[in-house]
């Protein structure tokens, strides 16, 4: 990218090397200040490669935001949830979960001569 | 060799010129060491990742962009000023002779000489019009070809090849006698 001259003139090398000059003579503050900026510049660099991936964190979340929001709008009775949500035609699978966590339902299963009286029950509506 | 260790090595081969070059157009040590440290972080933090031979024209372009709008902000903090009242002392540094110690030791007549033709080029240099004094000092100065010169200063291969033939008559007609 840097062109070793293409024939300079005496005049164009002469005024290079007095500029070359100009830069052997900077005082020890500049010097100083302009390692300092390297020195910064680097570090910012360093920082920034070590943490390219938070870049990615928003882009991440607001994917995954898309994709939940996706599923719960094109097929909402499709999930696990919504299949308790009617076991008859008659009411919620949640309404049956808290009469079966009340305690003062009636006890169906615990006694087997009411499991007996249920099944005679049902042969009597039946018939 | 890595990307960090090679982007050190470049900036270490063009800061001091890099701070000429700035100094040149802001006639100010502290402006200029404040821009090309922006252009420093501005070329690490977006090019970084760009092939190594893109880098000098990247950074004397935004070396170049940095030192326009200091000049155009400095414009306007100038016409603010002027009605402003003036504190004496104001800008006033206290004098360290350490810092200003110069980096190198030459003999007196050496020095002598070296500093008035320093002197006199950088006078020269800094009454050219902006992008004659660009395309010479990137071109001279920084060694880059005609190419990356275009690409630094934003215009073609033929504009720049006009203002550096403009600034070397420009320059041979206030140094011809002393160059």
């Amino acid at each position: 990218m840097t062109h070793e001259s293409d024939n300079p003139t005496p005049f164009e090398k002469r005024t290079r090397e007095v500029l070359e000059e100009s830069t052997a003579k900077l005082d020890g503050r500049t010097l100083s200040r302009l390692t300092q900026a390297r020195h910064a510049a680097l570090a910012r660099q360093a920082t920034s490669a070590r943490q390219w991936w938070r870049g990615w964190v928003p882009v991440g979340a607001a994917a995954a935001a898309a994709v939940l929001a996706v599923m719960f709008w094109v097929a909402p009775g499709r999930d696990a949830g919504s299949q308790l949500a009617t076991t008859n035609g008659n009411g919620s699978a949640l309404e049956d979960i808290d009469l079966l966590a009340d305690g003062d339902a009636p006890d169906f299963v615990s006694d087997s001569e009411e499991v007996e009286f249920y099944e005679w029950a049902s042969g009597e509506i039946e018939s | 060799m890595t990307t960090s260790r090679a982007l050190e090595q470049f900036l270490i081969s063009v800061e001091r010129r890099a701070f000429k070059i700035a100094r040149l157009g802001l006639r100010n040590d502290d402006d200029a060491l404040d821009a090309v440290q922006d252009a420093m972080m501005k070329l690490v933090q977006s090019y970084a990742s760009r092939p190594a031979e893109e880098w000098p024209p990247l950074f004397y372009r935004i070396l170049s962009n940095r030192v326009r709008d200091m000049q155009r902000r400095r414009t306007v903090r100038g016409r603010i000023m002027a009605w402003l009242p003036v504190r004496d002392g104001e800008d006033e540094e206290e004098y360290d002779p350490i810092a200003q110690a110069p980096s190198q030791d030459v003999t007196p007549a050496r020095r002598l000489e070296l500093d008035e033709a320093i002197g006199a080029l950088e006078t020269a240099i800094s009454e050219l019009p902006p992008r004659q004094q660009q395309a010479f000092l990137l071109r001279n100065f920084e060694g880059l070809d005609v190419s990356a010169t275009a690409s630094a200063m934003g215009c073609s291969e033929g504009s720049v090849k006009t203002h550096y033939f403009r600034a070397l008559e420009a320059l041979r007609g206030k140094l011809g006698e002393v160059f």
